[in-house]
């Protein structure tokens, strides 16, 4: 067995293509992970009775990249059996039904990456620097998660 | 002379995505605001809404301390909307 296989990576990437689950699954598989926890975020094709044509995301790459290698340290300081993880992000067009985000996380037990899962993606959307728009028929509009830690939605 | 960088909402309001401007070195983070709204009057909408990304931390507007050097990236940050 490589001695490689040991060593714990983190996956990061932001691209126009489509994402691939497969893709991103296989990134983080390993001989001494009994368990792959996946989180794919897809496009819904209606918001409050408006019909969603497509969305378009664009993002400060370089801070995204990096705010995300910030959620994956933070992923090993709490759960230190965290083997591989990945975060594939789409950029541009990303048409209904398809995956805008995938993330995927092994461990050697199936706890702490189901937990490690949520842990990403609820960060994730608090401090990535990643914009969505949602295209209706005749409008647009740019999205706010509840979760982005400055936004004081009670005002 | 910092590099701004506009995303999303901000780089509508602004009609452009990057610049150079040149500020002062030492400046609140409420005061860079407002020089860069003195240039982008239409970004004045937002200002309750945003934050700014300066050396690719986040930072509230308000009395912090910035200490700029010649080709910072200082970016304007609207909510943000990823995953």
């Amino acid at each position: 067995m490589d001695e490689s296989e040991d060593v714990p990576k983190d996956f990061i990437k932001l691209k126009s293509e489509k994402l691939s689950v497969d893709e991103v699954s296989e990134l983080v598989v390993s001989p001494y992970c009994g368990a792959v926890s996946l989180f794919i975020g897809t496009t819904r094709n209606n918001f409050e009775g408006k019909k969603v044509i497509h969305l378009e995301y664009e993002a400060y790459t370089s801070m995204a990249e990096s705010e995300i290698k910030k959620i994956c340290r933070d992923v090993r300081q709490k759960w230190p059996s965290i083997k591989h993880i990945a975060v594939h992000h789409r950029l541009g067009v990303v048409p209904i039904t398809e995956a805008s985000v995938i993330i995927a996380v092994s461990s050697p037990h199936r706890a702490e990456s189901l937990e490690a899962v949520t842990y990403c993606i609820n960060t994730l959307k608090a401090s990535v620097p990643i914009w969505k728009k949602e295209i209706y028929e005749d409008e647009y509009s740019w999205k706010e998660n509840k979760e982005c830690f400055w936004t004081n939605s009670e005002k | 002379q910092v590099s701004v960088l506009y995303f999303a909402r901000s780089a509508e309001l602004a009609g452009l995505r990057c610049e150079t401007l040149r500020v002062p070195r030492q400046v609140t983070s409420l005061q860079l605001w407002e020089e860069i709204v003195r240039v982008h009057p239409r970004l004045a909408v937002i200002r309750d809404q945003v934050v700014f990304a300066v050396r690719q931390e986040y930072v509230l507007l308000g009395d912090q301390l910035l200490l700029l050097q010649p080709g910072d990236e200082v970016a304007i940050i609207p909510p943000i909307s990823g995953g």
